[in-house]
């Protein structure tokens, strides 16, 4: 009999000698690359790391004298840039009700907390602590009014708001476009339709400036409040969609099965069909996610000072206004960490429902 | 065995009348009349696009039929939902492709719907679902997801999901059709063992020695008709319909 061995797997240094320096001409292709990938890490880490300036105490003068990064900008400014215009005094507040959020977003991604009462409890306390903390008015907290929100706690609560009225709104409409009856469907699918057409800065700019003149005084609300609505109900048309492509990826045996089950029609869309189609649609969904937070920048053309306009501020004023690189790499990575974590966390999520599928 | 039917008892378990469907111009039943009492055991059988799933996926209303009247245990079946899902509830039915809750672990299939639907609690839905996995000899598989099972294995987990709803009237809709040759027999055993047990059942098969073994009557069906309905050693012996015999020579030809 014939004994088959496999050959032998190529070592380290032999494996990188195949991929890149298998003939002359890409030895030389292989050792430039790596010359320039060398030459720009080392800018890069110059401008940031040894170059840069850390220390507040020269204020702009030092920075300015200095090759590298001023970070000294952040030290100064962070404030700004974290909470806008929020009453310095109150500050704290400010960033207690961003942890609120963290908090409340990361026990609701845990799935010990994936029942209706569990959820409801994290958001309603969730949400009311934060109103509490940013507005204040009560506990002895001082008032601060919507218009003063500002920085990284406006950000958060633009999104996550859009986030918990849009998602429900989404699964709405999604259910109401599969109707059997004519005109729910169509009439959903003209709504969808119609919101997708537009630019999510003309609805905000409808929502903010132009509902005001059409509703009576007592329906318009604060202007924060009708801003949001319009970027939920932005987001709400996409995730519509998102949702009912991961239903139509549900075999209609599933419902069948519910139906011959004796499930009522909420029964089959909330235990067999939803879950289902939520599996189907999570990458698009922490994609659209994805989007919506980086979307709440546009809020800015209504007047609302969310991070990044809070970033143009802090060094708008005379003396930082050289060190704007700085500043916007800041925020790049704060924006960065929480997008970072949603596409992390959505990864987790295609793990832990990958149970059991073949 | 049936103590649940105190309304509606005596009667038919399920009574045809005439009943027409449609899907557009297509006619797929045609005039269909059966009857079925209680604690019978009918095999329909027939070529395909004859209409036997049609017909037996109108008997809990999974299609809506035309015209005609359906009776299930008593009661008619008509646009009332809250009649539907009633029906439904006494009306178990078990698909050629399973339709097993894929995110859901087999207990959970087997309790989902007691729990919800029949509001039983939860300890005795398990021990009921417990009690059925031992019945399609699967005990030691409660804990795994549906993918994770065999094509027989999951046939006979479906089984078990109808009968824990405690139903008075079984569907099979071609059970064993999607079924690699060396599975059909463990999931025919356990519809025997079934039928032995005296459950009202409604088979659309192709298994004609099932039909042999178990059925009390044997009907036949084509382009939308019943063409045929006999005791199964009258059916395949001694049919005197020129499209069942035709039929019959092709199943058993070989």
């Amino acid at each position: 009999m014939e004994v088959v061995v496999a050959p032998p797997a190529p070592g380290k240094l032999e494996d990188l000698k195949r991929r890149f320096f298998a003939t002359p001409l890409q030895a030389l292709l292989s050792l430039i690359s790596l010359a320039i990938m060398v030459f720009l890490a080392w800018k890069l880490l110059n401008w940031a790391v040894f170059s840069a300036v850390f220390t507040v105490t020269g204020g702009p003068e030092a920075c300015q004298a200095a090759a590298g990064a001023c970070w000294s900008v952040i030290a100064a400014r962070w404030r700004i840039i974290l909470f806008g215009l929020y009453p310095f005094e109150e500050q704290w507040r400010s960033a207690l009700a961003c942890l609120t959020v963290v908090v409340m977003t990361v026990l609701s991604c845990i799935p010990a907390f994936w029942t209706g009462r569990r959820i409801a409890i994290v958001w309603g306390a969730g949400t009311g602590l934060f109103y509490v903390l940013m507005k204040g008015g009560l506990l002895g907290l001082p008032y601060v009014g919507e218009e003063a929100w500002g920085g990284l706690a406006l950000t958060l609560f633009i999104f996550v708001t859009t986030c918990l009225i849009g998602f429900p709104l989404a699964i709405c409409l999604a259910l109401m476009r599969r109707s059997e009856l004519p005109w729910i469907s169509r009439t959903t699918g003209l709504i969808i339709d119609g919101v997708r057409s537009l630019p999510l800065i003309s609805i905000l700019f409808t929502f903010a400036i132009v509902l005001p003149f059409a509703l009576p005084q007592w329906m318009a609300g604060d202007k924060l409040y009708r801003v949001i609505l319009g970027s939920a109900l932005f987001f709400s048309a996409y995730q519509a969609e998102i949702v009912r492509g991961g239903m139509q990826g549900v075999p209609a045996g599933q419902e069948e099965a519910a139906m011959a089950l004796g499930m009522s029609y909420w029964q089959r869309i909330g235990r067999i069909v939803l879950p289902q189609a939520m599996r189907n649609a999570l990458p698009a969904t922490i994609n659209q996610f994805v989007i919506s937070f980086k979307e709440t920048s546009l809020v800015v053309i209504v007047g609302f000072f969310e991070i990044l306009a809070s970033g143009n501020a802090a060094y708008g004023t005379g003396e930082w206004r050289f060190a704007y690189v700085e500043v916007y790499a800041f925020i790049a990575f704060i924006y960065f960490i929480f997008v970072f974590s949603l596409s992390r966390y959505g990864a987790f999520l295609e793990r832990r429902m990958a149970v059991g599928e073949r | 065995m049936n103590s649940g039917d105190s309304s509606k008892s005596g009667g038919p378990a399920l009574r045809i009348e005439n009943v027409d469907k449609n899907y557009g111009t297509f006619q797929a039943l045609r005039k269909v009349n059966l009857s079925v009492e209680r604690g019978e055991r009918i095999v329909v059988c027939g070529p395909s696009g004859s209409g036997k799933s049609t017909m037996i996926r109108c008997i809990n209303r999974l299609e809506q039929h035309n015209g005609g009247k359906i009776t299930v245990l008593g009661t008619e079946l008509n646009d009332d939902v809250a009649n539907i899902d009633g029906i439904r509830r006494e009306v178990g039915m078990v698909f050629q492709h399973f339709n097993l809750f894929p995110h859901m672990t087999v207990l959970e299939n087997l309790t989902i719907a007691p729990m919800i639907v029949r509001k039983v609690p939860r300890a005795e839905a398990e021990a009921t679902a417990r009690r059925y996995l031992d019945k399609v000899r699967i005990p030691e598989q409660a804990m795994k997801f549906p993918g994770q099972l065999s094509g027989g294995q999951q046939q006979r987990v479906a089984i078990a999901r109808a009968l824990c709803m405690q139903p008075q009237i079984m569907l099979f809709d071609e059970p064993t059709s999607a079924l690699d040759p060396e599975m059909i027999a463990e999931v025919l055993d356990v519809m025997v063992t079934l039928a032995s047990e005296g459950m009202t059942m409604i088979c659309v098969t192709h298994e004609m020695g099932f039909a042999r073994k178990v059925a009390d009557r044997v009907v036949f069906m084509d382009a939308g008709e019943i063409v045929e309905e006999a005791p199964p050693e009258e059916f395949f012996t001694a049919s005197r319909n020129e499209r069942t015999r035709q039929f019959l020579s092709q199943v058993l030809g070989h």
